[in-house]
């Protein structure tokens, strides 16, 4: 058990150093100077920059510091949206309110997807099933752009008498963060529902049920002890791509939105080319994801009796 | 043997008494000689055995549901790529008088009779303030008075009320069209362009309207439709062949190469892709335009026509997308590896690549069609996001995704603008993921449930 | 339900175990209905143990879960009568037929590998069982039952084992479980659907052994489903040997042996191997597939692969023939045979 938490704890922890360092060759492929703005300054102000953020030292150097900045926490400062302001700073401000929206969202995900995939396999090929379906169908097709837009209009104002819920999101009113909460997790819902549809059924459709059937169990022992607790498992195992996926639908939500999270700003970092934000901005969020996956891997283990940690070797 | 000759049968049952039927059947002993093997093949009539393919394509077409999905794919492919050619505008095209336009028209009679009765209702107050001081002064001069400043003062600001009462021409506009029973008619027209039609040209409306620079809405929802459609075609080959490639290989050769291939695609595979490709294709977007600039030769000159950031986001599906596609493939391959007769075909001599391709490949081409037909809609995905966001197709080419984006500004006026590209980039996703599930039902009985 | 003895009760005398006649099941799919089971007609009686072979759809399951009222839809009864100690088990509500279930009969089937739920402990599932048919029953004493059970089936080592899950137990000593599991509530009838095909030679003749002792002890009746004749050899007392949906051939275990009446039953005696058997002696296969049961033909379904088909063979189901006390066979030859003796006593009459 240990043994393997070490080991994939080494492996996360070596996916992001490959993310850092893929980061830092592309900041390097980028052509001029990526903290310079668009217009040529003097030869002077270039050199007098390039030995500020030490651009003057070889490129191993550069990078041993850049590594080492990172152990540190140190994530450069932004050269264009907030200049000279800590990145890690934007991070620690803005990362909160992303994050409050994205766990509601993957909260009421799971919540409402896991139950309805379940009740869509029991009733499966009923009416029941059959709109669920749709519906889940529907909801994986539709980006979160589109959700979010459409929910922007109708509720915000496009249409008056349905005029609910604030135009400009407010910190704090609790009116604000239901749309971005819902869109953001009507297409994990889906796609939840979808999957444990799939695993319920899978799991109604084992041996193990048939023996818990000649034994003369009832029908809800049977369906919510033995087919829910194995069709969970696979469940959890799409709960951490989840995590990643509702984090970058944040950033198309929070701009719809105008939540200002860490994905708006991160949206607004990329269209002003500001790369000390996006690389910081990156490391972060791609660590965040990296520990996410590595928390379910892990849950997933230990709520599987027949994984054998110990002499688990893939 | 006449004796044995008794009453008409009757077999009511299936398995009678044998007493009853001694007792009631008429047996003969032509009925007991030998039947010829002739007579037994002719016992059972084989139903036909089908082909994989016809089997497959027999299951989807009874599949409602991908059938109907299919059309529409069809139905959204002849607009993406045959539209175009019927619309006489160009994506790129600026209409000038043309801004702005809702998916309706009214006639320029109907305009004329609604700014009459505007005009009657409102009366001249809603003139310009500046000609109703213009107007007062004159009035004054032939009374032969003069106006203090302060009485102009009081004419302009209340000339600018009523003419800002008068700007909610929206709202008393309407109000008149709803009183004289004027009716929108479908298609927008420019004033222009309604003269022109009124003197016989014939001249193709804006069915979708037009957004502020005067470009025709459906021109560029077909167009932003093919570009999305090629883009999940290509990804979905890339990803295919690269996945398949890497796949098999690791699969077949197994042992150490496999070992080694498989940390390659575990690293890759919990890198977060949506991340990277965002970065890649901000980072490497201006990279590629620097290469276009000071290089020449063909990798260069092709940048300019595929627009930077879609070479970069097909580099990014190159790079991380082809991971569960390959992933799939090797399980199959290994799995079909213990197979006996791939083992048979190994002791008989068959080369490695006479393998996969002649017995390996056939045997999982159902799950990689469908792999990949699944491909296509989460590369759309991706596209329209990136598009949103800005990093994806650039402009002048367009997409729906940077469409719905642009749409955000005049949500409130034009709500058309986000909804044309959004319902035809989800009726799109949508039919590819009913025509790949039809396609799993079909292809692969075993996988449905 | 009334409480379990290990003893019969002298009430239930008056009965046969289980009658099973003219059973009819039928699945109905979209390509039309097919005909699983057609016409089955049997009893099993306390102590015995009665041996169902075929190969693999020849509906030998499928009638074994009618009993049980494990048919899953699209399959359904549609015709004959199941009587279980002069019960009618076909008209039971639902919840009469979960308290029949696991209480009066139990199963136990063909993989022990995936017919215990992987997530729960072997002790929390056999409580489970138990507890399911006697609410009464504290924890500690269902727990007690429990490992008394499992020692009984030869585990030792129980309150450890108790507390395992099912993938930390081999083949055999899970099907062990499964047996344990089966008998907990002291079943009068236990159907065991081939359970002894997944595990290996050795374990096999152990689970056999295990069987047979357990029977001694419980005086239950046995259904023994199987396609291994060696096996019936072993265990059973009574054969009913089943082609395509129908039975043809039923009999004590040593006419089936060594007076079969059926090509069918002696083509899978000779495809057998046998340890006397002269080392030149080969095994002789069954050629041909069996039938399609979506069409079935009118005749008998045996006959386009019986090296003594008719003509008659192919026009009309065969009827039954007595050729011995509780022997069976429906074949036209035997009633070829039937004709020719009656005609023979006819002309010595005369």
């Amino acid at each position: 058990m240990a043994k393997y938490i070490v080991k994939r704890i080494l492996m996360a922890l070596f996916t992001v150093f490959v993310v850092a360092s893929l980061t830092f060759v592309l900041m390097k492929a980028v052509p001029g100077n990526p903290f310079l703005s668009e217009k040529e300054p003097p030869q002077s102000v270039i050199d007098a920059l390039n030995e500020k953020y030490g651009l003057d030292q070889p490129l191993y150097v550069q990078y041993a510091k850049y590594m080492g900045g990172l152990l540190k926490g140190d994530l450069g400062v932004s050269v264009k949206m907030q200049k000279d302001y800590p990145v890690i700073k934007i991070i620690t401000t803005m990362f909160p309110v992303s994050a409050s929206i994205g766990l509601f969202a993957i909260l009421w995900a799971v919540l409402v997807g896991v139950p309805l995939g379940c009740i869509s396999a029991y009733y499966r090929g009923r009416a029941a099933d059959s709109g669920l379906r749709v519906v889940c169908t529907v909801g994986i097709s539709m980006p979160s752009f589109v959700v979010a837009s459409l929910l922007l209009f109708i509720f915000c104002g496009g249409i008056a008498s349905l005029k609910i819920f604030p135009t400009i999101f407010q910190m704090g009113n609790w009116k604000s963060y239901v749309l971005p909460c819902f869109s953001l997790g009507f297409y994990p819902m889906c796609y939840i529902a979808r999957q444990s549809r799939a695993a319920m059924l899978d799991s109604l459709n084992q041996e193990y049920i048939k023996t818990a059937r000649a034994k003369g169990l009832k029908t809800g022992k049977i369906i919510f002890k033995h087919a829910l607790r194995n069709a969970l498992i696979p469940v959890l195992t799409y709960l951490g791509p989840q995590v990643a996926f509702t984090l970058c639908g944040g950033f198309v939500v929070e701009t719809v939105f105008t939540v200002p999270g860490l994905g708006r700003y991160f949206v607004q970092s990329i269209n002003n080319r500001d790369y000390p934000v996006i690389m910081g901005t990156t490391i972060f969020l791609a660590s965040f994801i990296i520990v996410m996956n590595l928390i379910v891997d892990l849950l997933y283990k230990i709520v599987d009796p027949r994984i054998d940690l110990g002499k688990e070797s893939a | 043997m006449a004796e044995n000759k008794i009453k008409r049968a009757k077999f009511g049952s299936l398995q009678p008494d044998v007493e009853d039927v001694i007792a009631w059947s008429e047996l003969t002993a032509a009925d007991f000689a030998p039947a010829t093997s002739a007579e037994k093949d002719s016992f059972i009539q084989d139903r036909p055995s089908t082909s994989y393919w016809k089997d497959a394509w027999r299951r989807f077409r009874k599949n409602k549901v991908a059938m109907v999905a299919l059309v529409v794919l069809v139905l959204v492919a002849l607009f993406a790529f045959v539209g175009p050619m019927v619309v006489p505008y160009s994506y790129d095209q600026f209409i000038s008088g043309a801004e702005n336009l809702h998916p309706w028209h009214y006639t320029l009679e109907d305009q004329q009779r609604v700014a009459e009765e505007l005009a009657a209702r409102t009366g001249a107050a809603a003139a310009d303030p500046e000609t109703a001081v213009e107007q007062a002064i004159a009035e004054a001069e032939a009374k032969g008075e003069t106006l203090s400043s302060v009485d102009i003062a009081r004419i302009r600001a209340s000339a600018k009320v009523a003419a800002e009462s008068g700007s909610e021409g929206e709202a008393t506009e309407a109000a008149v069209r709803k009183d004289l029973g004027i009716r929108a008619h479908i298609g927008g027209y420019s004033n222009a362009e309604l003269q022109r039609k009124a003197a016989g040209e014939n001249v193709f409306p804006h069915l979708f309207g037009t957004d502020r620079y005067g470009r025709d809405i459906m021109v560029r929802v077909m167009i932003g439709t093919r570009v999305s459609m090629l883009v999940g075609l290509c990804a979905a080959l890339l990803v295919l062949i690269i996945g398949a490639l890497y796949g098999s290989i690791s699969g077949y050769f197994g042992g150490k190469v496999d070992a080694v291939m498989q940390r390659i695609v575990e690293v890759i595979y919990s890198v977060p892709e949506v991340l990277v490709i965002l970065l890649l294709s901000t980072v490497l977007g201006d990279a590629l335009l620097e290469y276009a600039n000071t290089h020449t030769g063909f990798i260069a000159n092709m940048i300019p026509v595929l627009g930077k950031n879609l070479i970069s986001m097909f580099l990014a599906f190159g790079l991380l997308y082809w991971v569960t596609m390959s992933r799939i493939i090797r399980g199959q391959i290994l799995q079909l590896k213990q197979q006996e007769y791939v083992t048979a075909a190994r002791a008989l001599g068959a080369s490695g690549a006479r393998i996969i391709r002649k017995h390996l490949l056939p045997n999982c081409i159902g799950q990689i069609v469908v792999t990949t037909c699944l491909q296509i809609p989460s590369a759309i995905f991706l596209e329209s996001f990136l598009s949103f966001l800005g990093v994806g197709v650039t402009t002048p080419m367009t997409s729906l995704g940077s469409m719905a984006s642009e749409a955000l500004e005049g949500l409130w006026s034009y709500p058309y603008r986000l909804l044309f590209p959004a319902i035809i980039l989800s009726v799109m996703i949508l039919a590819f993921n009913l025509v790949g599930d039809g396609l799993r039902d079909a292809l692969d009985p075993k996988l449905k449930k | 339900m009334a409480e379990q003895t290990t003893q019969r009760t002298d009430g239930a005398k008056d009965h046969k175990l289980l009658e099973v006649k003219d059973l009819r099941v039928s699945f109905f799919t979209p390509a039309g209905e097919v005909k699983a089971v057609g016409g089955i007609t049997y009893e099993v009686d306390y102590d015995e143990v009665m041996g169902i072979v075929g190969e693999s759809g020849s509906g030998k399951s499928v009638e074994a879960y009618s009993i049980i009222g494990l048919l899953q839809s699209p399959g359904k009864v549609v015709g004959g009568s199941i009587t279980f100690e002069g019960e009618d088990v076909l008209s039971f509500s639902k919840q009469q037929m979960t308290d029949f279930r696991g209480n009066k009969v139990a199963m136990i089937f063909q993989n022990p590998m995936t017919c215990l739920n992987p997530v729960y402990t072997i002790g929390n599932q056999l409580i489970e069982a138990l507890r399911a048919h006697d609410k009464s029953i504290s924890k500690e004493d269902a727990a007690k039952r429990a490992m008394e059970m499992l020692e009984l089936v030869g585990i030792n080592n129980v309150e450890k084992r108790m507390k395992q899950y099912p993938h930390e137990f081999s083949g055999g000593m899970r099907q062990r479980v499964m047996i344990a599991m089966g008998l907990i509530c002291h079943p009068k009838l236990l159907i065991a659907d081939e359970p002894t095909t997944a595990l290996d030679v050795t374990i096999q003749a152990q689970i056999l052994e295990l069987m047979k002792e357990l029977q001694k002890k419980t005086h239950m009746g046995i259904i023994f489903i199987t396609h291994n004749l060696g096996v019936v050899a072993e265990i059973c007392d009574k054969v009913c040997v089943m082609y395509a949906g129908r039975m043809v051939e039923q009999g004590p275990v040593d006419d089936i042996f060594y007076r079969p009446g059926h090509p069918y039953t002696m083509g899978l005696l000779r495809s057998m191997p046998r340890v006397d058997a002269e080392s030149h002696e080969r095994l002789i296969p069954i050629e041909g597939t069996p039938v399609d049961m979506l069409d079935p033909p009118e005749g008998c379904p045996f006959a386009p692969r019986c090296e003594h088909a008719m003509k008659i063979c192919l026009q009309k189901m065969p009827p039954y023939v007595e050729l011995g006390e509780g022997h069976r066979s429906a074949c036209w030859l035997r009633v070829q045979e039937r004709l020719e003796q009656e005609q023979r006593e006819g002309e010595s009459h005369e």
